[in-house]
């Protein structure tokens, strides 16, 4: 998660929400997360559990571009 | 806690967003989730001069209730986090305030370089959960 709100701090193209899935099962049910940390971006499910920053920073270009 | 928030080099606002709540996954216990994170949040703020917290009634932009948006010199910058952040979770919202009371951001100086590369705005959902 801290990848995540590091990215929003950095840069003010991204923003960063963690989401209690618990609290929030419907979404959680639509994005079908079965596995946490899930990360969506831009409303896209795009990968499941915690990577190094060089990894996070790749991915998170590649969904951008 | 109280030594990682006497070290922010700059003010951390939480504003804590009440409104309609879902009904949460069996399981999560008979709790209220917004008196939780207002009390959760208020005690934060409590530990260190450099974190404040206010509440707010379903401000415009949040989409779920509870809320707290984590404000670098009370500037919103796009972090949140959705939900009562309790027990394994709670240390993402803690280090979230740390990150936010940052001068400097903690990327590597290679991260910094590729963001700056991103020509749209990008939005970032991480679901969790407290275990």
């Amino acid at each position: 998660m801290l990848l995540a709100y590091r990215c929003a701090l950095a840069s003010e193209r991204v923003t960063a929400t963690a989401i209690e899935a618990n609290e929030f099962p419907q979404l959680a049910q639509e994005l079908g997360v079965w596995a946490v940390p899930r990360i969506v971006v831009d409303g896209e499910p795009r990968w499941d559990g915690a990577v190094p920053e060089p990894e996070f920073l790749r991915r998170i270009l590649a969904a951008a571009a | 806690m109280r030594g990682w928030f006497a070290e922010l080099e700059r003010p951390v606002e939480l504003v804590v967003a009440l409104g309609p709540e879902e009904t949460p996954r069996a399981g999560s216990g008979d709790l209220d989730f917004g008196g939780e994170m207002v009390r959760l949040c208020e005690g934060l703020a409590g530990l260190g001069q450099g974190v404040s917290c206010r509440v707010e009634h379903e401000p415009e932009g949040v989409p779920r209730f509870p809320s707290v948006s984590i404000r670098p010199d009370g500037r919103d910058a796009g972090v949140r986090y959705d939900g009562l952040p309790w027990g394994y979770e709670l240390g993402s919202l803690i280090g979230g305030i740390v990150e936010a009371g940052r001068a400097d951001p903690s990327l590597r100086p290679e991260s910094l370089a590729e963001l700056e590369t991103l020509d749209r705005d990008v939005v970032l959902d991480v679901f969790v959960t407290p275990t």
